[in-house]
């Protein structure tokens, strides 16, 4: 039922125009920021627009005019009758109905729009290969209040139209990684109620906090809150999603050995026997023969000017190098690597020296000292090099790599290795192999993606360049990279650049201040810093306007 | 009737009354003087007799105490009524005389709008608004004289031209013709034609009383707020009519009127002479003690209680009369006349006019610190429904 709410304003200073225009309301009529609403318009049409600001204002001239009306500053004084007061509020136009494109007329009827207008008006109405993406809310907290699920053409975001998602917002309060976890949710559903056999997706994600994603094949418990249970078991059904966890899963944890003071992963050991005994769960280990090509990714953050590291690790990976050809173990090339750090080592003719050599020497060995970096993987005792899990990886499979329990420097290399393996696979450099049948699209998903493509990382990074081609080059190959991380601005522009999908979450005012959010109206920016747990601004191209999307709860197993 | 159809106002009353139009100069007569009549006040006959309330005060009565106990409770006044009237000349007119002469009269143009608002839960919304477009001609316009209603039939046949047809939708219309006298006197002719515009808007005014005392929408609890004097003056039919005139007098039983500007020269309180200083110093929430006056000439024999009150500090005001108004109300029952207002009543409504005096219109309006909120709003919405000087010349 269309309300009729207000009337647009034109005046000399403030006229409408193609893109904006202004109305007066009720001083009491709820709106708030991206509801929309319906302007009476030339030949019959209407006009959509979005409500980006809503000011209040009254015939007092000036703040000196409300000081006087307290006689002279009594706070007390109660004004006998209220001031004259109305709020306007600024609209974007989204839309028209007749594609008539001339401003709206002065006083002009502006009414509120029904649930199929407003999609209509948002570009949400019979969007190609839907993909749930979270739901709206429209005049919230009032009786005309609309709540509609929003859909984006999956091409758009898996490619092959446009890829890869962007989310960012602070810790906590933008839960970045339940949003990733949720899209990927209805990915999956959506794949598996598929009968299309030549699209497929599977999933690799890396769980980087605690035991966070290390039970997504689990359903929610919701800390026995039954209403809870019930309301986001509810919100799901509404969007067309199933309410069950992930289907397909398979955890990777990095391997340790069973005497080993020291655990590799948050994973409590009873869970783990669980997880072996179901089979979903692989111990995974780097072994030299197959994984000594990754060694440069140990490299992620340490500067190279004279290239000498590079220098060293094409030496160790040539097999004809007459020093490191035929190394079976890690223990091996350490052994080499110590011997050319020797004093007095570098015979003439050596182009590295020995104090490049001692430089490397330092990082590989703290690297390599980890269990994970072993002579060889025994399947028998549940253990595989990650490598070949991953080549293997089936359609609809959900590939979850702990790395939580690792330090920073071999969290780069686990994601930097995976992140070569699944471009070559995608590539087709493994396709010769048994068993290797990739899906037609991999979606990689990583918290924290500052660690690895913030501003400040070297610009020689391997890790970098590996997340530059997947993000530029991705897009045709079937590879897409859903990224979060705490401060977009401290991203790397071309990876940002390249998503066609972003994800605005809570953030603060000094994120807000930079000019990554320049093309964000000011109450946005407010806004964002102030979105409750769960909202979103989300930016897709489809979408005529960003759009506010709230998401539900996650489904999956959470732990405190 | 084509002929009317497609014709310009002048060249309407051209035809209707044989006069010939010289197409001169249009104007707004607004700027140029404020309201040539002086009613009320300024007459010479004017009578300050005795006090106007039931209680024998002498001194200024502090009212701080009440309106402070009375803050937030209910409100008094609930209508607001306020008439304006904007006035042009619009053009000179000949008429031949004997001895082949032409004398040549101005011819007065004004759009006349009233408007009554009604305060709930401390909102104002509009209670009834009118409008009208008048012009003033002189008497001899009408060749004959006698024609009984030449006048409004003219008007009517104004209403019927292209020109107004644009306008009429939204609720202008020519109301009537107005003549004023050609006689050669001191007053200059526009002034005549202004005073008769004036004149019909008091009409106009009292017609909205009258109107709201027949619905019933006015009593002790919910009073009318009249911007300005209540010195109207009643019509000779009136008089002759006792029944009617005791009506009109009655309407104004729950109507109070509010001046912001009076002259201070015949502000007599109590006693015969001018004491314009005692008003000057009037305390800050304080009010005069009540006068009675009438002014028999011009009011016939309507009395009037007359008092003041400060409704802001001098401190915070320019001039010494700056922040008090004048409040006027009709003595209706006999018993009113005879002994005037009660006091408790006068103390009751200056305490309620003195917690009108927040919100101010600070600002926006010069005469602030003497101006009721509400009345000020009321005088907004009318003035924000006239037509602008350019439209409105337009139409001539």
């Amino acid at each position: 039922m269309n309300r009729l709410i207000g009337r647009v304003l034109a005046t000399e200073k403030n006229p409408t125009t193609m893109d904006k225009f202004s109305f007066w309301t009720e001083q009491n009529e709820k709106l708030n920021a991206f509801d929309i609403v319906k302007v009476k318009h030339l030949d019959g049409s209407f006009t959509f627009g979005v409500i980006e600001n809503i000011s209040h204002i009254t015939d007092a001239t000036s703040f000196l005019t409300n000081f006087i009306s307290s006689d002279f500053g009594d706070v007390s004084v109660e004004e006998q009758t209220f001031r004259v007061g109305m709020n306007y509020a600024e609209a974007k136009v989204s839309f028209n109905d007749c594609y008539l494109y001339t401003p709206v007329h002065n006083n002009a009827e502006v009414y509120l729009a029904t649930k199929e207008e407003v999609t209509f008006a948002l570009g949400l109405k019979d969007v190609d290969n839907p993909l749930v993406c979270g739901s709206l809310k429209m005049y919230e907290g009032t009786p005309d209040e609309i709540n509609l699920p929003v859909h984006l053409n999956s091409k758009f975001l898996l490619g092959p139209e446009g890829a890869h998602l962007n989310i960012s917002g602070i810790s906590g309060l933008a839960s970045k990684t339940s949003y990733a976890m949720f899209l990927m949710k209805a990915i999956q559903d959506q794949y598996l109620s598929s009968s299309n056999t030549d699209d497929s997706v599977a999933f690799v994600i890396f769980n980087v906090k605690g035991r966070d994603l290390m039970a997504i094949h689990k359903p929610n418990e919701f800390d026995g809150n039954t209403k809870l249970h019930d309301k986001t078991l509810a919100d799901y059904a509404e969007m067309g999603l199933t309410t069950d966890p992930f289907k397909k899963v398979r955890y990777f944890i990095p391997f340790s050995e069973a005497t080993s003071a020291k655990r590799s992963t948050y994973l409590d050991p009873d869970d783990i026997d669980d997880y072996i005994n179901t089979d979903i769960l692989r111990k995974f280990k780097y072994v030299y023969e197959d994984d000594k090509e990754s060694i440069e990714m140990m490299f992620a953050n340490t500067d190279d000017p004279q290239q000498t590291m590079e220098s060293i690790i094409s030496k160790i990976i040539d097999d004809d190098d007459p020093d490191f050809r035929n190394l079976a173990t890690w223990a091996d090339c350490m052994e080499k690597v110590a011997e050319k750090s020797q004093k007095g080592s570098g015979g003439k003719g050596e182009d590295i020296s020995v104090l490049s050599w001692r430089k490397f020497k330092r990082v590989f060995r703290k690297a390599i000292q980890d269990d994970m970096f072993a002579n060889r993987a025994d399947s028998q005792k549940h253990e595989c090099r990650l490598g070949d899990a991953l080549k293997t990886i089936k359609p609809n499979e959900v590939c979850v790599i702990d790395i939580a329990k690792l330090p920073e420097d071999k969290q780069a290399f686990v994601f930097g290795d995976t992140m070569r393996t699944l471009y070559n696979l995608k590539l087709g450099e493994y396709d010769g192999e048994d068993g290797v049948a990739p899906p037609s699209r991999l979606i990689i998903f990583i918290d924290e993606l500052n660690k690895y493509a913030s501003k400040d990382i070297p610009k020689g990074s391997p890790i970098l360049r590996q997340i530059l081609e997947v993000t530029e080059r991705g897009r045709s190959l079937g590879i897409v990279l859903f990224a979060a991380e705490q401060f977009r601005s401290n991203i790397v522009d071309r990876v940002t650049g390249n998503c066609s999908t972003h994800a605005y979450g809570r953030t603060n005012s000094i994120e807000t201040a930079t000019k990554d959010y320049s093309s964000l109206p000011g109450t946005y920016k407010n806004m964002l810093t102030r979105l409750e747990q769960g909202d979103y601004l989300i930016q897709n191209p489809i979408f005529r306007s960003l759009l506010k999307i709230h998401f539900p709860r996650p489904i999956y197993k959470q732990f405190k | 009737m084509n002929a009317i159809k497609h014709s310009r106002i002048m060249e309407i009353l051209e035809r209707e009354t044989g006069g010939h139009s010289y197409k001169s100069h249009k104007y707004s007569l607004d700027d140029s003087e404020r309201s040539p009549v002086e009613y009320g006040e300024a007459s010479k006959s004017i009578q300050w007799k005795r006090r106007g309330e039931t209680k024998d005060i002498r001194a200024y009565v502090s009212l701080v105490e009440l309106s402070h106990q009375i803050r937030g409770g209910e409100q008094l006044f609930t209508y607001f009524l306020d008439g304006s009237r904007h006035v042009y000349k619009v053009d000179d007119m000949g008429f031949e005389k004997s001895g082949n002469r032409t004398a040549i009269y101005p011819i007065i143009a004004g759009q006349i709008g009233i408007g009554c608002c009604r305060r709930e839960n401390k909102r104002m919304y509009c209670e009834k608004f009118e409008r009208e477009i008048v012009v003033a001609m002189p008497d001899i316009a009408q060749s004959s004289g006698k024609k009984q209603g030449f006048l409004t039939a003219t008007a009517q046949k104004l209403n019927a031209g292209t020109e107004l047809a644009r306008i009429s939708s939204s609720g202008w219309k020519f109301s009537t013709i107005l003549s004023y006298k050609s006689a050669k006197e001191e007053r200059e002719y526009n002034d005549k034609g202004t005073a008769q515009i004036q004149n019909r808007m008091m009409e106009n005014e009292q017609k909205m009383v009258a109107n709201l005392v027949s619905e019933k929408k006015l009593n002790d609890t919910n009073f009318l707020v009249k911007d300005g004097s209540l010195e109207y003056r009643p019509s000779k039919a009136m008089r002759n009519n006792e029944r009617e005139y005791q009506k009109f007098k009655n309407n104004y039983d729950y109507v109070i009127g509010v001046s912001k500007k009076f002259n201070p020269e015949v502000c007599l309180v109590l006693g015969d002479k001018p004491n314009p200083g005692f008003i000057a110093k009037l305390p800050p929430y304080h009010r005069t003690p009540v006068a009675y006056f009438t002014d028999p000439d011009f009011l016939g024999d309507i009395g009037f209680a007359v008092w003041y009150i400060r409704v802001r500090d001098q401190a915070r005001t320019r001039t010494p009369f700056d922040g008090i108004v004048k409040v006027e109300k009709i003595l209706v029952t006999s018993g009113e006349v005879a002994n005037g207002m009660d006091s408790d009543l006068v103390d009751l409504i200056s305490a309620h006019i003195i917690n009108e005096r927040n919100p101010v219109c600070y600002g926006s309006d010069m005469r602030w610190a003497n101006h009721l909120y509400p009345i000020y709003l009321t005088e907004r919405y009318v003035k924000s429904h006239y037509l602008s000087t350019e439209s409105f010349l337009h139409l001539f």
